[in-house]
């Protein structure tokens, strides 16, 4: 494992709900990873940002570690569990609430039927 | 051949989708991040084929991503997918 999977791989199972990003969650800097951010913030959820443009090794190192050429990536519980698309289609279906009851990880139920109730 | 037909016949060839539609949006995002002129830059499939019924959300990108290629993958900036079976 290079250093940069290393640091990853800690990082990754050191919080439970970690979002690699480009920019942060109060300033995101790409679509995506501004659509992705701007649902977690309204449910209240309680996760760590990492800004990949704030490190180069990481932003190629993040793409290599999950085999996936996109960003952003949520990881929940040191698992993959995909990028914007695959993040939103969860969110909608109501399998990503499923998954955060599922791990114990707390967030705002309310809010994200009020996202699901605007999407439907 | 245009990026967007690569895209269309990577994807004929590997899946005989059902359904397939693949759009350039490239000009939507005209001064944001990544955009290039003359476009190619984001791009935007929809997807149906019966080969993604058994497969996990992560198992379908992963797929579509390998028939596109990585050659494309790396040369455009922006790729948003929505597959289904």
């Amino acid at each position: 494992m290079t250093d940069t999977a290393a640091q990853i791989q800690e990082t990754i199972s050191a919080t439970d709900v970690v979002l690699f990003m480009k920019g942060t969650k109060d300033a995101p800097q790409c679509g995506f990873s501004q659509r992705v951010a701007g649902v977690f913030n309204f449910m209240g959820l309680e996760y760590q940002d990492i800004n990949v443009l704030a490190d180069e090794n990481i932003r190629q190192g993040i793409k290599d570690f999950s085999d996936w050429p996109t960003i952003p990536q949520l990881y929940v519980k040191g698992e993959f569990v995909g990028g914007c698309d695959i993040v939103t289609e969860m969110v909608l279906s109501g399998e990503l609430d499923a998954l955060f009851a599922k791990e114990g990880i707390a967030f705002d139920k309310d809010a994200a039927d009020k996202i699901r109730e605007a999407n439907a | 051949m245009a990026v967007i037909d690569e895209i269309k016949s990577n994807l004929m060839a590997e899946f005989s989708p059902t359904l397939l539609e693949v759009e350039d949006q490239s000009e939507a995002h005209r001064g944001h991040s990544g955009f290039q002129e003359g476009g190619e830059s984001h791009f935007h499939v929809i997807i149906r084929a019966a080969a993604f019924a058994e497969m996990s959300r992560i198992q379908r990108h992963r797929a579509v991503n390998a028939a596109i290629g990585k050659d494309i993958i790396t040369r455009i900036h922006a790729l948003s997918l929505d597959i289904d079976s």
